[in-house]
């Protein structure tokens, strides 16, 4: 051992300021959130779609998560040919996913639609953000593909308004709860 | 300002990314920890991996102790990764290279057996590097790289999964892998008879946590599904139509 040894996280070096991982980051959080996704509409389809009179909701929500299944498959396809890792808390957003799903398909129409827009609303900032982030790192192929998914999941959204979303019972509350529910987990998922 | 541009990444930054593409965008720190490990290889066999086989090696590949501090500020242990990782990198071209066997434990196999070949010749060096990543500061270091050769072989061998079983795969690959090694390593046959035999029964092993899963799955597909009950308690059953 001689004495010039460096401790290294004492030594700044420069040039080191663009960050390799981040976009990694962005596609693990993005595929979490698709697969959450599908999850929550699965929980809701386990409800509504043997139900013969509820089969208006049912086809819409099986429309909705065609689409999140599509762009599943699009960051299935990132995390490969960019070797990210996916989450490691998959099991965990599976469960919550659907449990979500379950749940306010359980309590009414209305509040699964409402789970929809603020789930969607959430994305769609987050998607927006990302977007931002990815041009100026010079990612314009992958922020085109984001963009894109940010329209469908605004689409989604909006069809919940639609369908009387904000009529829930108790809306500004199981609203508030799912977007912070969903930050959180954002957060989370981006470094596990 | 090439100099500042061509530092060597964090060891942080790179702990993510088995595929190299850190190593691309610092070719000069790439290639000096390229020499300074071909120079330590031959040394390392008798000396084993320490200070002064990495400032040996400097010697030999003309680097300077300011340069050895500069590209390996974790000290030997980077030698370490960059032999592993080097490994990783070429295993995989060969796996990819070769057409792969059909069967999935098949695949498995001759995967492992081509990464354990990239350490052909140079058993000695590599017993010693076993045996320095075992010590206790290294035990981070030496898992992350079992788990990047495990990742590695599963990337090769065209594995997409992208759920828990991601996760599950590659623990159980690095047991089997890391047990394989062991042995491999001992056994001086160079067909390595021995080796392919405990690597086969390890397979095996492997192959009936499958077996007892989907015997999971076939005693638990009966039981009923509370959601619809719940739905139809909350909804009613609804007219058919």
């Amino acid at each position: 051992m001689s004495e010039t040894r460096f401790q290294r996280r004492q030594v700044k070096r420069p040039g080191m300021i663009d960050r390799a991982g981040r976009t990694g980051e962005m596609i693990r959080v993005d595929h979490a959130g698709e697969y959450g996704a599908v999850q929550i509409y699965k929980g809701q389809l386990a409800v509504f779609s043997r139900l013969p009179h509820k089969a208006r909701i049912a086809s819409q929500l099986r429309h909705m998560e065609a689409d999140e299944q599509h762009h599943l498959r699009a960051f299935d396809r990132l995390l490969m040919e960019r070797n990210v890792r996916p989450t490691a808390l998959g099991p965990i957003w599976t469960l919550a996913g659907f449990g979500l799903g379950a749940a306010t398909a359980l309590m009414g129409e209305k509040a699964a639609h409402a789970c929809t827009e603020a789930v969607e609303s959430v994305i769609e900032g987050h998607y927006g953000d990302q977007v931002v982030e990815l041009e100026a790192a010079g990612e314009t192929e992958l922020a085109e593909t984001f963009d894109r998914f940010r329209e469908e999941e605004v689409a989604h959204k909006d069809l919940a308004a639609e369908e009387g979303a904000k009529d829930a019972f108790a809306y500004p509350l199981l609203s508030g709860l799912i977007k912070t529910g969903c930050r959180i987990a954002i957060k989370v998922t981006e470094k596990v | 300002m090439t100099q500042t541009q061509d530092m060597p990444p964090p060891a942080e930054d790179r702990s993510e990314d088995s595929s190299g593409a850190q190593e691309e965008r610092f070719p000069r720190a790439a290639a000096a920890r390229r020499a300074l490990l071909e120079a330590a290889i031959p040394e390392a066999a008798f000396e084993g991996w320490n200070e002064a086989t990495l400032a040996r090696a400097g010697e030999i590949a003309g680097l300077s102790p300011g340069e050895i501090e500069l590209y390996c500020p974790g000290g030997v242990l980077d030698l370490l990764e960059t032999w592993s990782r080097q490994g990783d990198a070429a295993a995989r071209a060969q796996i990819e290279a070769e057409g792969p066997p059909n069967r999935i434990r098949d695949k498995v196999t001759r995967a492992v057996m081509i990464r354990l070949e990239q350490y052909e010749g140079e058993e000695d060096a590599a017993v010693r590097a076993r045996a320095r990543l075992l010590l206790p500061d290294a035990l981070d270091r030496g898992a992350r790289l079992l788990w990047a050769t495990s990742d590695t072989i599963w990337r090769a061998i065209g594995d997409t999964s992208t759920d828990g079983n991601f996760y599950s795969k590659r623990a159980i690959l690095s047991g089997v892998y890391a047990s394989t090694l062991a042995i491999w390593l001992d056994e001086h046959d160079p067909e390595k008879p021995k080796t392919r035999a405990f690597l086969d029964r390890r397979i095996s092993n492997v192959m009936q946590i499958e077996k007892v899963k989907a015997q999971w799955r076939k005693t638990t597909s009966g039981l009923p599904d509370l959601t619809a009950l719940a739905a139809r308690l909350r909804y009613g059953p609804g007219r058919r139509s």
